[in-house]
């Protein structure tokens, strides 16, 4: 058990600060988006296997709880997809790589993802308002 | 520190090409194209057009346009974000996972589910809506 825990922990934690934590969202976003494309790829199937349930799970995905989880899901594929340009880069040009720019890089990229979430989490939040919280409220 | 003020070496080093080595590349110029191909799906399909206004019909209209592009488009998202999430997934377990045995088996019940899965989201995209 105390191996098992020390695995967890130093999977988690190699050597804290910013670049620790890119690494950990980096691999969150990552896996959530993993879950959530296995998914979205049978239920897609279903247009051609299955069509009647195709509006099942297009109803799902209307539903508010599921479209909160659409506005963190595009969070994610943004960092994910940001950071991972960074590896790339630092990985083919290898003398950009030093402490410095990482660190930069780093603050730079959630700057960066926070600023292109921010309108799109506006317009899909204002579709949750229109779709789910309107009708709540008596309105159309 | 010493990392700070060091200057930086860049050695060449051979390395032999073995299939996580391959893997490793595919990481590299899957993930560089999924840029384009992944926010583009995610911002046309959930910010401009939106979840209430996709249905069969919408699906069916769009992968009839325009000779098949966003057919081909969904295929290559398929093909490369499946497969770089997979492989990704194999990292992460590979992390957690010491033993030998265990981690064989949890490679490929990961290359199995990517297979099967595939599968499923291909012969969708081939044969249409029906």
């Amino acid at each position: 058990m105390a191996t098992l825990i020390n695995t967890l922990w130093q999977g988690l934690w190699y050597k804290g600060g910013v670049g620790n934590w890119s690494y950990q969202f980096h691999r969150l976003a990552g896996l959530g988006t993993l879950l959530f494309l296995a998914i979205h790829i049978v239920d897609t199937a279903f247009v051609f296997f299955a069509p009647e349930l195709y509006k099942h799970a297009l109803e799902i995905y209307r539903h508010p709880l599921f479209m909160l989880g659409e506005i963190a899901l595009v969070a994610g594929v943004l960092y994910h997809g940001m950071n991972g340009l960074k590896i790339i880069i630092f990985d083919f040009w290898p003398h950009l790589w030093n402490h410095r720019n990482e660190g930069r890089a780093n603050i730079l990229i959630y700057v960066a993802t926070f600023l292109a979430w921010l309108p799109a989490a506006f317009i899909m939040g204002s579709n949750l308002y229109k779709y789910s919280i309107l009708p709540l409220l008596g309105g159309k | 520190m010493s990392v700070m003020t060091s200057t930086p070496t860049v050695r060449e080093v051979s390395v032999p090409k073995t299939w996580d080595t391959r893997m490793w590349q595919f990481m590299r110029w899957s993930g560089a194209l999924l840029i384009p191909l992944a926010w583009g799906h995610i911002l046309i399909k959930d910010v401009v057009i939106g979840v209430h206004d996709i249905d069969l019909e919408y699906v069916r209209r769009e992968w009839a346009t325009w000779y098949s592009f966003w057919r081909i488009y969904d295929a290559a998202l398929l093909a490369f974000a499946f497969a770089h999430g997979m492989n990704g997934l194999r990292h992460i377990a590979n992390d957690f996972i010491h033993n030998e045995n265990a981690k064989r088996v949890v490679s490929w019940a990961i290359l199995i589910a990517w297979f099967v899965i595939s599968a499923i989201g291909a012969t969708a995209i081939i044969g249409g809506v029906r």
